[in-house]
């Protein structure tokens, strides 16, 4: 028996590394050769399961867009484009195995990525060994850039500064009242270290907040009511949180069970899917959550592709619809524009984008990113609200407390 | 550092006593395994997520409290545990004791797909509406929903444990646990307790899985971190005792939230594995469990 338990141990420890086998989407043995494969790897199931869904929304709807008109010319010839999708199970190590598999089996020209920076980079330096070029648009620049200079991977998101800093300047704008107390809790991941360990602390002195408690945890953490109980002591008006779905669920819970309201509570990352509202239903109001994209946008095409969605799936339209999307779109245009499925002739297109999409004008750097304006959203009424930069079609901030007592009075 | 004042250590120690009996709960069912039918279960933390799982669709079938629709959620549990010990498990006991643990590993990872197939990946939790309201002061409390599961937990482990100890089932499980073949000869149906005994333990896993989704939230891959928990449980409190597994969780628990208290939520893991470690190097068979 005992030698059973150390078995079982050592399975259920490796439960978590085998990642099973990753699903595959829509995945004939061999493409035709009229067709033109396209790859993706998205966390369909796992932590990030919450971005995954909107990405593979985005990117077959642009596909299902292109296919409708006709296809893409290539040599002469108008093809029909096939967007094979495999599951990373939100595990860096199953991104990079997937782009293997798709550009060696599946014959993929060209790849879009995953979400946040373990999985975007992971699948990246996979694309880069297979020489095949990769558009991303979830993993935000200065973790992307860090990693290595790219030759075939390409990353349209926003800038970690910009996300930092834009809580303060929409408190400073809308004029928000606080005791200027800040606690932050932040994952140890790549980018909760940048944003919530690095970041967060200098904006807040450059705004003239002091940052009373800054606590850090392991992305698989699931009980916070340790760090809930130190932030509700430190007597801080402010709670600033960066974290995944799932904790995020888990923290904003134990808030709530500690009694602890805090009169601004910024959750970044975690909270911007819908499923993050779904699971804690009225908690979510009154949480702020930093933004690129929301269909109010006058960028073209932006209110189209909200309703879209909306038509298609009968549920709240996320910003990760538009970023997805256009990645796809700045692919697939760059093939359009290539003419070609030489791989070399991608890369150089995909290089040579500058156009306006539905989530902003994109224009690559020399460092293969380009970067998306940043504005911050806030949960009201179950659904995000754009409340700034202030424009006409912005709403008021609202407290947790204030949007907490309208939820349950309705 | 600066230390937590002696409020906080308390919070802690209330917390942590709360917690751990939910950590009890959904680890019963594994040592009831594990004792009687001499089975490491690891698709035990897949039961207990199935039981969040399940209770979650039960809510949005019927709208009403998941609390009310918990033993319901553990009772469609313990009926998939019938054909799953009965088809499964049973004929790859008689094959020594890796087959059936390899069995339990991989109907781990079908059951992972199953839920990512019907459910969908995304974060879970489940609504009480207890969540939020509190009992006690604002120094020293407890939300309504940690009092209310572990209060279940304790009536729980209470039953399960009169049950195994003070009935006829009871005692034709514990014949078939200890003795098998001598069981069988005066007439206990062994493998029908077997599968009995698992039931019972796949309804225990999935009251505690839906109480577990009320406090956390669950994906379908949260599974194997109920597992590791489980097994910290059950070996600490001795395998196969009832009174041992509420004991392990509790100062588990307790271990757990006073480390985080002291070091940070961070090092909750890590400080509740070092102490199991530390204990088994001092009483390797836990608890209340027999030293070889």
């Amino acid at each position: 028996m005992r030698s059973n338990l150390k078995l079982a141990l050592l399975l259920a420890a490796c439960s978590t590394l085998s990642a099973c086998q990753p699903k595959t989407e829509d995945t004939p043995a061999n493409a035709a050769p009229s067709e033109i494969v396209i790859g993706a790897t998205i966390p369909l199931s796992g932590a990030l399961a919450g971005f995954g869904s909107f990405q593979k929304w985005g990117y077959e709807h642009a596909v299902a867009q292109i296919n409708a008109a006709g296809g893409l010319r290539i040599e002469g010839t108008v093809r029909k484009v096939r967007l094979v999708i495999r599951d990373d199970r939100s595990d860096a190590n199953v991104a990079a195995a997937n782009i293997d598999t798709l550009v060696s089996a599946e014959h993929a020209v060209a790849l879009l990525g995953s979400c946040t920076p373990p999985l975007v980079i992971a699948a990246s330096l996979a694309a880069e060994r297979n020489a095949t070029p990769i558009v991303s648009g979830c993993a935000p620049l200065m973790s992307f850039r860090a990693a290595k200079q790219w030759q075939w991977a390409w990353d349209l998101f926003f800038n970690e500064p910009e996300l930092a800093e834009a809580p303060f300047k929409a408190w400073r704008d809308l004029d928000v009242a606080s005791n200027h107390r800040i606690v932050i809790l932040h994952d140890n991941g790549a980018d909760g270290t940048v944003v919530g360990g690095q970041l967060w602390p200098a904006m807040a002195e450059r705004y003239g907040y002091t940052v009373v408690a800054n606590l850090e945890f392991p992305t698989d953490t699931t009980d916070f009511n340790a760090s809930v109980q130190q932030a509700h002591r430190a007597g801080a008006d402010i709670l600033m949180v960066d974290a995944v779905t799932p904790q995020m669920v888990s923290i904003r819970k134990q808030l709530a069970s500690a009694g602890y309201t805090p009169k601004v509570l910024v959750m970044e990352k975690g909270a911007e899917p819908t499923q993050f509202a779904e699971a804690v239903g009225p908690l979510a109001d009154g949480v702020m959550v930093g933004g690129y994209w929301d269909a109010s946008f006058s960028h073209a095409g932006a209110a189209e592709l909200a309703a879209a969605y909306s038509a298609e799936t009968q549920h709240t339209v996320s910003q990760h619809i538009a970023d997805s999307y256009t990645a796809a779109r700045v692919l697939l245009d760059a093939i359009g524009s290539a003419g070609s499925l030489d791989k070399l002739k991608l890369n150089t297109a995909i290089a040579a984008t500058d156009s306006v999409y539905p989530v902003g004008p994109v224009k690559f750097a020399a460092d293969h990113t380009a970067a998306l304006s940043i504005a911050e959203l806030q949960w009201q009424s179950g659904q995000t609200r754009l409340i700034w930069p202030l424009s006409p079609q912005s709403a008021a901030f609202v407290s947790p407390a204030a949007a907490l007592a309208t939820a349950t009075a309705h | 550092m600066p230390l937590p004042d002696l409020n906080a250590l308390l919070q802690a120690l209330l917390t942590g006593v709360l917690i751990g009996s939910l950590f009890a709960l959904a680890a019963l069912g594994l040592s009831l395994v594990v004792g009687v039918i001499r089975i490491v279960n690891l698709m035990h933390g897949e039961l207990v997520v199935l039981g969040a799982y399940a209770a979650y669709a039960l809510v949005q079938l019927t709208g009403l409290n998941p609390l009310l629709l918990a033993p319901v959620a553990a009772l469609l549990v313990a009926l998939l545990g019938w054909p799953i010990e009965r088809y499964i498990l049973q004929p790859v006991v008689r094959h020594g004791t890796e087959a059936p643990l390899l069995t339990t590993f991989a109907l781990s990872i079908i059951l992972q797909n199953l839920l990512v197939y019907c459910a969908g990946g995304d974060t879970r939790a489940l609504e009480s509406g207890l969540g939020a309201r509190r009992v006690g002061s604002g120094a020293l409390g407890a939300p309504v929903i940690y009092l209310i599961g572990a209060l279940l937990a304790l009536c729980v482990c209470a039953a399960v444990h009169l049950l195994i100890t003070r009935t006829d089932f009871g005692r034709r499980i514990r014949a078939s646990a200890e003795q098998p073949d001598a069981a069988a000869i005066v007439g206990v149906a062994v493998r029908s307790y077997y599968a009995r005994t698992f039931m019972l333990a796949a309804g225990v896993a999935g009251l505690g899985g839906a109480l577990l989704g009320m406090v956390f939230s669950f994906t379908p891959s949260s599974g194997v971190e109920f597992l590791l928990t489980g097994f910290a449980v059950v070996v600490l409190g001795g395998v196969g005792s009832v009174k041992g597994t509420l004991l392990g969780g509790v100062a588990l628990g307790v271990v757990e939230s006073l480390g985080a208290t002291l070091f940070g939520d961070g090092y909750r893991l890590f400080i509740g594995l070092l102490a199991f470690l530390v204990f088994l190097t001092l009483r390797p068979q836990g608890l209340f469990g027999r030293s070889a």
